[in-house]
């Protein structure tokens, strides 16, 4: 017994990293609260600090801009031909040939499944009416993405031969994937003004780096001994690259193109914010400023079903592929050209077929009779999560209770009571020898009293550096307070906060939620059967189309963009836990049943611990996920970061397009950093 | 320039070192122990380098089967990668065919190994995207050889390790059996006169392993190839091999005949490999035989090249010398059956 106790007593003196961090966090918190009303500038950084970088930013941007600019709009007018006539190319197409060629290309990639969808999926789009938008869509991918596979391929096998080219390379595909897709509309609107050549290059450069990614990650792990035969063989460099590695990576490389296809097309999407082309993402748009939704829900389905066709076919190439006869690819092209010839003077124009207008009404209707009847529900979920969990995260209980909403109005004294409560629990907790998490409960709780927007900001550094220590030591810690540093002076602070608590309360809830429904689709497989074709189907969807359903429903707001986040952040979260926790090693495994384990036992002991770098994995995705969310759900009415990125784009202010989206990328790559340091160290204590 | 006493493979003082900066380790380790290989190596560890492969020296004459012998991590693939030149050797010299190739040009080794050289690899390293034919064409297409050229050779070849009919099959169809025999045909498409083989019939069950085994020792007895062939398997080497190298923690420490290796170990190390070993299976007649003339009566018909197992089958009960003859059937000396049993003798343990 006395051995026992005897240990927390021990790591009571000797405060472990974790403990010296959390003490030092609260330390600094406290002290900011009791000198708040001393000192103010500890709150609140002052303005008359603030650099102005964003016009420092926006001023050598602009002149670095349009010192490139004659370049550029050569450029862009040299694009504009490929552009022109992949447009006069799909436009002029009468729409039974293309609906013809997509099915026997489906065929000729996947068989009966593949060509279906492509059947039925194009007629959807040809009776929505939206016909014509779609093939401006297409046409955009249709040049972007030849682009994006050359510059991304060249860029990947560049990194492959020069070892010093690599980690160059690899650091910059790393923060390309944090900053957020708005981001780079701005500066490409300045060079190339307003019009589809903007969507096109922003595609192309937004795609190039998965297929850069998945061409060096498809050559890296080719086998060594591939490698030495083709040297034993007498190849030149340039046989063994193009005649060995590069076939024998095709997989991987397929991976990238059809990331690269679908990161194109979503991107193409988002571009029509900028407008300038009378395409598929910007007849969403419209419709959605309009409110009606039930076409706006029909547009968004037709992206999706491009989305899932094109996701589908190229997902095939990275498969290994059966070959299904030619004769049937080429009894579909014989026919289609048979049917269009003989009906050519009766084909609809595809751009006045209604057929799925009835459907648009009743979606419309039904969805007016829905949120009426159900109005008062709706609206208590709504103000609800508002009144009694987001707004307390934003502003803090000080602020958000009020006699209105909670009843009653919040005193000082209950703040005390509440802090008195916070250490009480962690000093029991630490004389339980948890002294770590008894201060991390007493700091959430100080963070919930003062509000994430409100929090002071040597609080805000200490508690990232602190984290950042534990997690990577000190080279991370001072990257982190480095980099909110230059938030903290540049004037964007009070935006990255709200940003902070936006993104923080999704990824919190994705965490809970998507970790349940993991451990759910992990233990019961039915489950999993019901939730994998939905995480599928999320992960296909185009970023922009999520903001449809949660629009339609619950109007412009932060809930609806916090929804719109959860959908699309907690897929990574489901996937990665259940992964975790199915791929126990059967060994590992059954020595815990041998050794007469329950199953929760199991679970607790042998499968969480086993899984938790994954999980973490999974969490680290879902951050990025929802920092990238945030930049959309702007749309629909965020405040912070996503918000100045929007209006940047559309005042064409480049210093704080740039500033803003360089502040969101600094935020994820800090939450990126910490969560993968957590991960390695969880790695490292499993040995793997 | 090459004459018959040429060997195909010479290696003098052939160092492999790995960490940043190893060719200047090496010299200056080198410089410091008064080229005292043994006292280079240590100090080039407690610098947090890696000796993979130190100060090897052999040769390999031609038309010999020269096996490279160790455990895992002894250095032997890191030496037949410095030998084929896939690394690029830290220090030392390697002739082929008597000229030196450490830090020759890519082109004169590109030739090299469009010419001279072949090898086939422990997991095989067959291209995944090309079929049989495809695959043992290759060395041909790269030097620019006709399609239909180089598929006529590749059915040959082929056809030598026993392979027709699965010319149109992708690796991935085949046995792990059939893949190394493609990977062997694949070596062999250019005809080299060096064949390197790196462990190749370690990753096959046993019994394959004993079917490809003779195959090769077939194809070896028509071709006449110089060999150096990789193994961690004592019984392979001594089944294989003319002369076996054995190699531990980057030094070789033995090199002698199958006999040698099995009769006079040099030290504890290699003493313990053949332990496990039937010697009675190995060694020959000739090496405990003795240049006498004094003999008993018997003669059980004892030659040179029998085994000492089936010497010994043949001597159950005799007790007194007994001559020895040659292929011809001349007396060339004297077994002592006792001799035959002493050798055999298993050690205590």
């Amino acid at each position: 017994m006395t051995a026992v106790t005897d240990i927390p007593a021990q790591s009571d003196l000797r405060l472990t990293v974790g403990a010296k961090a959390a003490l030092i966090t609260v330390v600094v918190g406290a002290l900011c609260l009791a000198l708040e009303s001393v000192a103010p500038w500890l709150v609140k950084w002052p303005a008359a600090w603030e650099l102005p970088a964003t016009q420092w930013v926006g001023a050598f941007l602009d002149w670095f801009l349009n010192g490139i600019k004659p370049a550029m709009r050569l450029f862009s007018d040299l694009m504009a031909y490929p552009m022109n006539w992949a447009n006069f190319l799909l436009g002029s197409t009468p729409w039974p040939i293309l609906i013809g060629l997509v099915t026997a290309l489906g065929w000729y990639l996947g068989g009966l499944p593949m060509a279906a969808l492509g059947f039925f999926g194009l007629c959807f789009v040809l009776a929505s009416g939206y016909w014509a938008e779609s093939m401006n869509t297409l046409a955009l991918v249709a040049v972007s993405v030849p682009v994006a596979l050359t510059v991304g391929g060249t860029i990947g096998i560049l990194a492959n031969e020069v070892p010093r080219v690599k980690s160059f390379v690899q650091a910059v595909l790393d923060i390309m994937q944090t900053v957020p897709t708005f981001a780079y509309l701005t500066p490409l609107l300045l060079l190339f003004g307003f019009g589809p050549v903007v969507g096109l290059i922003a595609s192309a450069i937004y795609a190039a780096p998965p297929m850069a990614r998945n061409v060096m990650l498809g050559l890296e792990r080719v086998e060594p001994e591939i490698k030495e035969a083709a040297i034993m063989s007498g190849g030149t460099r340039f046989q063994q690259l193009f005649q060995v590695e590069i076939p024998a990576a095709a997989t991987q490389i397929m991976v990238g193109v059809n990331q690269c296809l679908m990161a194109a097309l979503s991107m193409v999407i988002i571009a029509a914010v900028i407008g300038g082309f009378n395409d598929i993402g910007w007849e969403v748009l419209l419709t959605m400023r309009k409110a009606q939704f039930g076409e706006s829900l029909m547009a968004g389905l037709v992206i999706v079903v491009f989305a899932v066709v094109i996701d589908r076919m190229s997902g095939t190439l990275a498969t290994e592929r059966k070959q299904y006869d030619r004769r049937v690819v080429w009894a579909v092209l014989g026919f289609t050209a048979l049917f269009t010839a003989a009906f050519w003077a009766w084909l609809p124009n595809p751009s006045e077929l209604t057929l799925l207008d009835p459907v648009a009404e009743a979606v419309d209707s039904g969805l007016t009779a829905f949120t009426q009847a159900n109005g008062p529900w709706l609206d208590a979920l709504k103000n609800n999560s508002l009144f009694y969990v987001l707004l307390p995260l934003r502003i803090g209980l000080d602020q958000a209770v009020l006699p209105f909403t909670w009843g009653f109005q919040w005193t000082s004294g209950m703040s005390y009571g509440l802090f008195a409560f916070g250490g009480a629990v962690a000093g029991l907790m630490a004389w339980r020898g948890q002294l770590t998490a008894g201060l991390v409960i007493l700091t959430l709780i100080g963070m919930l009293e003062t509000g994430i927007s409100n929090l002071p900001w040597p609080f805000v550094l200490t508690a990232v550096g602190a984290l950042s220590y534990v997690a990577g030591g000190w080279r991370l810690a001072a990257l982190s307070v480095g980099l909110l540093c230059t938030i903290l002076v540049s004037g964007l602070w009070e935006r990255a906060l709200l940003s902070l608590y936006l993104s923080g309360a999704a990824v919190f809830t994705c965490a809970v939620v998507g970790g349940l429904i993991g451990l759910a689709s992990a233990v019961w497989s039915p489950v999993w059967k019901v939730v994998r074709p939905i995480c599928d189907m999320l992960q296909t969807i185009p970023l922009f189309v999520f903001l449809i359903p949660v629009l339609m429903v619950f109007q412009i707001g932060e809930f609806s963009a916090f929804l719109a986040i959860c959908a699309y952040a907690i897929v990574p979260m489901i996937r990665y836990t259940r992964h975790g926790l199915v791929n126990t090693p059967d060994e590992m495994m059954e020595a815990a049943i041998s050794s007469g384990a329950t199953e929760w036992q199991i679970m607790r002991d042998v499968r969480a611990p086993y899984a938790a770098p994954t999980i973490l994995l999974g969490l680290n995705q879902t951050i990025l996920y929802a920092f990238a969310m945030l930049v959309i759900a702007a749309l629909i009415g965020t405040t912070g970061l996503g918000q100045s990125i929007y209006l940047a784009l559309g005042q064409a202010d480049v210093g704080l397009g740039i500033s803003a989206g360089a502040a969101m990328a600094i935020l994820a790559l800090i939450a990126d950093r910490i969560v993968q340091g957590f991960a390695e160290e969880q790695r490292k204590a499993l040995g793997l | 320039m090459t004459d018959a006493n040429t060997p195909a493979i010479a290696c003098r003082n052939l160092w492999q070192v790995f960490g940043q900066g190893a060719d200047k380790a090496l010299t200056d380790a080198l410089s410091r122990s008064g080229n005292d290989a043994d006292k280079a190596a240590s100090d080039l560890r407690e610098h947090g380098f890696i000796p993979a492969v130190q100060d090897a020296n052999f040769d390999v004459k031609e038309g010999e089967l020269f096996v490279i012998m160790g455990l895992s991590g002894s250095g032997k693939s890191t030496l037949i990668r410095c030998i084929s030149q896939l690394l690029p050797g830290t220090g030392g010299e390697i002739r082929v065919d008597g000229e030196n190739v450490v830090g020759a040009s890519k082109k004169t080794l590109t030739d090299l190994r469009r010419k001279k050289l072949g090898m086939v690899f422990q997991h095989f390293g067959l291209f995944p995207h090309m079929t049989v034919a495809e695959n043992v064409a290759y060395p041909l297409r790269v030097q620019g050889v006709g399609k239909k050229e180089r598929l006529a050779r590749a059915q040959e070849v082929i056809s030598l390790v026993g392979l027709d009919g699965r010319e149109d099959s992708f690796p991935r169809q085949l046995s792990g059996g059939q893949r190394q025999r493609v990977g062997i045909a694949r070596s062999l498409a250019v005809n080299p006169d060096i064949w390197f083989l790196d462990e190749p019939f370690s990753a096959l069950d046993p019994l394959i392993r004993r079917q490809l085994q003779d195959e090769f020792l077939r194809i070896q007895a028509t071709l006449k190839k110089s060999i150096v062939f990789i193994t961690h398997d004592i019984q392979e080497a001594l089944k294989l091999a003319d002369r076996i190298a054995i190699m531990r923690d980057g030094k070789i420490v033995q090199i002698g005949t199958p006999t040698d290796i099995v009769l006079r170990p040099v030290d504890d190390y290699v003493r313990e490999f053949s332990k496990d070993v039937a010697k009675g299976q190995h060694a020959k007649v000739a090496s405990v035989m003795r240049d006498e003339s004094e003999r008993g009566p018997d003669d059980p018909g004892l030659t040179t090249s029998m085994t000492l197992d089936a010497a010994l089958a043949h001597c159950m009960e005799l007790y007194e010398p007994v001559p020895v003859r040659d292929e011809a059937g001349n007396i060339v000396g004297t077994v002592h059956p006792s001799d035959l049993a002493a050798a055999l003798q298993v050690e205590e343990t």
